[in-house]
C-alpha cells in the first residue's frame, strides 16, 4: 500500500532532516522550570518566601475568614451603599466612554501603516508604553494626592487604565488587518486621516468596541481597589468599615459589600460579554 | 498620455522589475500588458500613480513628472488614475455604497469623511458609477456579502468614482471564473469606449489579452519584449514573452473546458 505513493520517477532530491528544537525554546523552559524551585526552596539567599511559610498561614484562626458565614446582607438595602454603588458604575461608564475616546487615535498612530510619519508612531508607541506601566492603584494614589478624595480622581485614575488596556489591543487589533483597502485608498488620491477612517476603522471597529467593553468590565472591578485608596464609590465604603468603623461587627460589613459587589459585576459582566459576543 | 523613458525598478533585495523601459501609451488606447508573473506587469502599473517609485529613469503621467512629485503633488495625481486590483482590495465590513465613495475622497472634505457625512453630489457620482457597472441594487449591502464578480464591479465602480483620466487594472480577472472574467473585461472595454478613458490592465492569459486590447504588451524579467496589436500576437511572439511555446494551458478557453 504504501509505495503506491512513492514517485514513479523513483528518488528525486534527499529528503531535509527534521529540525532540532531551537536553543532559544529549550533554554526559556529549562530557566523557567529552574525559576520556580528556586523560588519555591527555602533558599539560603532567598527572601523568606517559601510553600513552608504559606502552609503555617494558612493555619491560624482568623476573625476576617470568620466573619464570612455572618456577612450582614442588610447592606445590600442600605441607601447610601447603594448610592456608593451608582457611584462605582458611573465612575466606570465616565472612565470608559473618554479612554474609548482618546485610545482610537493613539492605537492608531501606534502602529507601522496607522502612524503618517515615523515620529508619530515612535510617540504615541512611548506615550502608550508610559501610560501602560503605572499600574491602576498607582494612577489613583497619584490623582487622589493630586485633587484629593473623591470620585474625580477615581475617574481619572480609569481613564488612564483604559486608554492603557483599549490602545494596546486595538493596535494589535490594527497590525492583523487586510492592507487591500489600504492601498486601494492610497491609489485614489486619500489623504492619511480619510484612509484610517475607511479603509482600517471600519475592519477594527468590531474588535475596538468589543474591548470598549472589556475596559469597562475591567475597570468596574478596579474602581474598588481605586476606591479604597481614596478614589470614591463602592471602594470607599469597603476602606471605611474595613478601618474607621467603630461596630464589632465591621467584618461582617465587609462581607455584605463584597457579596454585593459580586453579584452586581457578575449581572453587569454577563450583559457586557453577552454584548461582545454579537459584536465580533 | 504616459511616457516612461528609460525606466527602472529595482527592489531592495536586487530584483530588477523594471529594466529600462521604454513605452509610451496615448490618451484613450485599451492596453493589455501580458507576461509571466515576475515579468515586471505590476510594478509597470503601479509605477504609474506612484505607488512604486522608480529607481532610475524618467515617467511623465498627463505632463506631470511622477519621480519629481510631493506628496501632494502624488495624491492629485493619484486622484486621476482609478485602479483596480486583483482582490478587489474592497473593505468587506463595509457597505458597497462606502467603498466606492472611497473614490471620492480626494474631493472630500476630511472631517466630512470622519462623520462618514459624504456630500449630495459625491453620493450621486457613486451612485451613477454603480449604476454604470449595473450593480447600482447592491448599494447598501454588506461588501462581503457579493460574489467575486459582483465584488470586482464594485472595485471599477470605485475607480469610475474617481471620474479618472487613466484606470490601472492590475490582474483584475484572476481571481475569477472565465465567463466572470468575460464580463468584467467587457465592462473594461466599454468604459474605455464610451467614457475615453485611457485603459491599462495587466493579464495572465494571452487570450483574454487579444480578444479586448487594441494593443498588447509583451514583458519578460522586467524588459518590453512585444508592443503591436492583437493580430499581430501569434506563436512567436508568444515564444518571445513566455519563453516557450504556445500550449493550450495558456489560454482560458482550455481553463474552462477544463473546470
Amino acid at each position: 500500500m504504501t509505495t503506491a505513493l512513492r514517485s514513479a520517477a523513483g528518488r528525486s532530491a534527499a529528503r531535509p532532516r527534521k529540525p532540532r528544537p531551537s536553543p532559544f525554546g529549550l533554554g526559556v523552559g529549562v530557566v523557567a522550570i529552574a525559576l520556580t524551585v528556586v523560588t519555591a526552596f527555602d533558599w539560603r539567599f532567598g527572601t523568606g518566601l517559601t510553600f513552608r511559610g504559606f502552609i503555617d498561614n494558612f493555619g491560624g484562626r482568623n476573625s476576617v475568614i470568620a466573619a464570612i458565614p455572618r456577612a450582614d446582607l442588610d447592606q445590600m438595602f442600605s441607601a447610601r451603599d447603594r448610592g456608593a454603588f451608582l457611584d462605582t458604575v458611573g465612575i466606570a461608564v465616565i472612565s470608559s466612554v473618554a479612554g474609548t475616546l482618546v485610545a482610537l487615535p493613539l492605537a492608531l498612530w501606534s502602529t507601522r501603516l496607522g502612524a503618517p510619519y515615523r515620529w508619530v508612531e515612535v510617540t504615541a508607541r512611548g506615550i502608550g508604553s508610559v501610560i501602560r506601566s503605572f499600574p491602576d492603584v498607582l494612577w489613583a494614589l497619584i490623582f487622589v494626592a493630586a485633587v484629593g478624595v473623591g470620585a474625580l480622581p477615581g475617574v481619572l485614575a480609569l481613564f488612564f487604565f483604559s486608554i492603557a488596556v483599549i490602545t494596546k489591543l486595538t493596535a494589535d487589533t490594527v497590525d492583523g488587518i487586510d492592507t487591500g483597502p489600504l492601498e486601494a485608498a492610497d491609489a485614489s488620491g486619500s489623504g492619511h486621516t480619510q484612509k484610517l477612517r475607511t479603509a482600517v476603522v471600519p475592519q477594527i471597529l468590531p474588535a475596538y468596541a468589543s474591548f470598549a467593553l472589556y475596559a469597562f468590565e475591567l475597570n468596574l472591578r478596579a474602581s474598588v481597589v481605586v476606591g479604597i485608596v481614596g478614589g470614591g464609590g463602592i471602594g470607599s465604603r469597603l476602606e471605611f468599615f474595613r478601618n474607621n468603623y467603630p461596630g464589632a461587627d465591621r467584618w461582617e460589613k465587609v462581607w455584605g459589600l463584597v457579596v454585593m459587589f459580586v453579584i452586581v459585576v457578575f449581572i453587569i459582566d454577563r450583559v457586557s460579554i453577552a454584548l461582545r459576543r454579537r459584536l465580533v | 498620455m504616459i511616457r516612461f523613458h528609460n525606466a527602472s525598478v529595482t527592489y531592495r533585495g536586487g530584483v530588477h522589475a523594471l529594466k529600462d523601459l521604454d513605452l509610451e501609451i496615448a490618451a484613450g488606447e485599451f492596453v493589455v500588458i501580458v507576461g509571466l508573473s515576475g515579468a515586471g506587469k505590476s510594478t509597470l502599473i503601479r509605477a504609474i500613480n506612484g505607488l512604486v517609485p522608480l529607481s532610475s529613469g524618467g515617467l511623465e503621467v498627463n505632463g506631470v513628472d511622477v519621480p519629481a512629485l510631493s506628496r501632494r503633488g502624488m495624491r492629485n495625481l493619484r486622484a486621476d488614475v482609478g485602479m483596480i486590483f486583483q482582490g478587489f482590495n474592497l473593505v468587506n465590513r463595509t457597505s458597497v455604497l462606502n467603498n466606492v465613495l472611497m473614490g471620492r475622497l480626494h474631493r472630500v472634505a476630511t472631517w466630512r469623511t470622519l462623520l462618514g457625512w459624504y456630500p449630495p453630489g459625491d453620493v450621486e457620482l457613486a451612485m451613477q458609477a454603480l449604476e454604470r457597472v449595473e450593480i447600482v441594487e447592491k448599494a447598501y449591502v454588506r461588501a462581503s456579502n457579493l460574489s467575486g464578480g459582483q465584488r470586482q464591479r464594485v472595485g471599477i465602480a470605485r475607480a469610475l468614482a474617481q471620474e479618472p483620466q487613466i484606470i490601472l487594472a492590475d490582474e483584475p480577472v484572476a481571481s475569477l471564473d472565465p465567463p466572470t472574467s468575460h464580463l468584467v473585461m467587457k465592462d473594461l472595454q466599454k468604459i474605455n469606449r464610451e467614457l475615453g478613458i485611457t485603459t491599462i490592465v495587466n493579464l495572465h492569459f494571452l487570450d483574454l489579452a487579444t480578444a479586448y486590447a487594441d494593443r498588447i504588451v509583451g514583458m519578460r524579467a522586467g524588459e518590453l519584449v512585444f508592443d503591436g496589436t492583437g493580430a499581430e500576437a501569434d506563436a512567436a511572439v508568444f515564444e518571445r514573452i513566455y519563453g516557450r511555446s504556445l500550449t493550450a494551458d495558456d489560454t482560458m478557453a482550455k481553463e474552462a473546458a477544463g473546470l
